[in-house]
């Protein structure tokens, strides 16, 4: 059911995309890549909200969420089991109060560089090898 | 009131298909058709091929609704950015000047369209889902801020630069001389440098003693994660660190 495009199943995982990694490097985006799996609230541009788990978020700030409470603009409420927000329509993401954000960005940043880097010579349970 | 086009919908790049779907927009229920997820744009046609299409860049959002307390039927919603199916568009689908500055204006006042795809097959709002989500990540916002793609050639790629000749993220590797002749001059450049590297690592892989340096190689992932210790701490620009 996950979308390829959206690439992140349930874990945090970095997506596959050069693009997207390299984007969401460069940006704060990377924080918000880092809730993955957290409640929390997104705010839309038109003033309707949306609280629910985030699935993932990608480089171009496409926010899916899961079990959500959205709250349109005019303040009617209604549940949806799966929701979209196109990036250009979010305007606040809202960072729950126990996440250390240095850290989240800190650790996203680790998991891309793992994964560029993976593949090189250094492993270390192969450092040791004599040859 | 809402204007129905002829439509004639794509061939290709089509994502998901679902027909037996009734369309309403914004409360007018438009009767019982077909929704198509192709990944140029989002079509709904009836019997007579009369419908409307959307631009991936004017959908605000896209939601499974089973909260039959709110709407009686399990559905996929979508709310789109300016008006849907006003008499004033001219063109269908089709983004000409007249179009697109009506849809901005549309923008600019906060106008919305509220659809609702509702399938006969309630199983089926799943992959309608995840089809919307494929195509919608298809059209970024090309208002964005696009210094951050200005990633100037760190992580450069042939198969990025394969993919950003028209092949949509297909990643293709090349393994013989049709490869090489592939190659942009910035691509044999960094094929050389690769290749230097490479003969440079082999002749290094003795004195890494627990020592890593960042070395670029093809992307892969067998599943077998490395210790999860940061290679250089606080190292988030890419300097010379070559990926």
């Amino acid at each position: 059911m996950e979308s390829e495009a959206a690439g992140a199943p349930a874990s945090g995982e970095v997506v596959n995309s050069i693009r997207e990694r390299t984007i969401s490097e460069n940006s704060l985006v990377v924080l918000l890549q880092g809730l993955q799996g957290r409640v929390t609230t997104v705010d839309l541009r038109d003033e309707s909200t949306a609280q629910g788990r985030v699935l993932s978020v990608d480089a171009f700030m496409n926010v899916r969420l899961k079990d959500v409470l959205y709250q349109d603009r005019r303040g009617r409420r209604r549940q949806l089991q799966d929701l979209f927000i196109t990036g250009r329509n979010v305007r606040y993401v809202h960072i729950p109060d126990d996440v250390d954000m240095m850290k989240t960005i800190q650790n996203q940043l680790d998991k891309i560089h793992r994964v560029r880097s993976f593949g090189s010579e250094g492993r270390k349970e192969f450092s040791k090898k004599s040859n | 009131m809402v204007v129905l086009k002829s439509l004639h919908p794509p061939t290709e790049g089509v994502r998901h298909q679902q027909a037996d779907t009734t369309a309403e927009l914004d409360g007018l229920k438009l009767g019982c058709g077909t929704l198509c997820v192709a990944e140029t744009r989002l079509l709904w046609f009836d019997d007579s091929r009369k419908g409307f299409s959307l631009e991936y860049p004017s959908i605000g959002l896209h939601a499974i609704s089973r909260d039959v307390c709110s709407y009686p039927q399990e559905h996929l919603y979508v709310m789109v950015n300016g008006k849907v199916g006003d008499e004033n568009e001219t063109e269908m689908g089709a983004a000409d000047d007249d179009d697109d500055s009506s849809k901005e204006d549309d923008d600019e006042d906060g106008a919305i369209t509220e659809i609702r795809f509702v399938p006969s097959d309630k199983t089926a709002l799943e992959s309608m889902f995840s089809a919307m989500c494929e195509c919608q990540a298809l059209h970024p916002d090309p208002e964005d801020d696009e210094s951050d793609n200005d990633f100037e050639g760190e992580e450069y790629d042939v198969e990025e630069a394969e993919a950003e000749h028209g092949h949509a993220d297909i990643p293709t590797f090349y393994t013989c001389d049709e490869g090489l002749s592939a190659l942009t001059q910035e691509g044999q450049a960094t094929l050389e440098r690769l290749e230097g590297m490479l003969a440079q690592s082999v002749a290094q892989q003795y004195h890494m003693a627990g020592v890593r340096t960042e070395e670029t190689k093809a992307e892969f992932d067998d599943g077998m994660e490395v210790d999860a210790a940061a290679m250089e701490a606080g190292q988030f620009e890419d300097a010379d660190v070559d990926h």
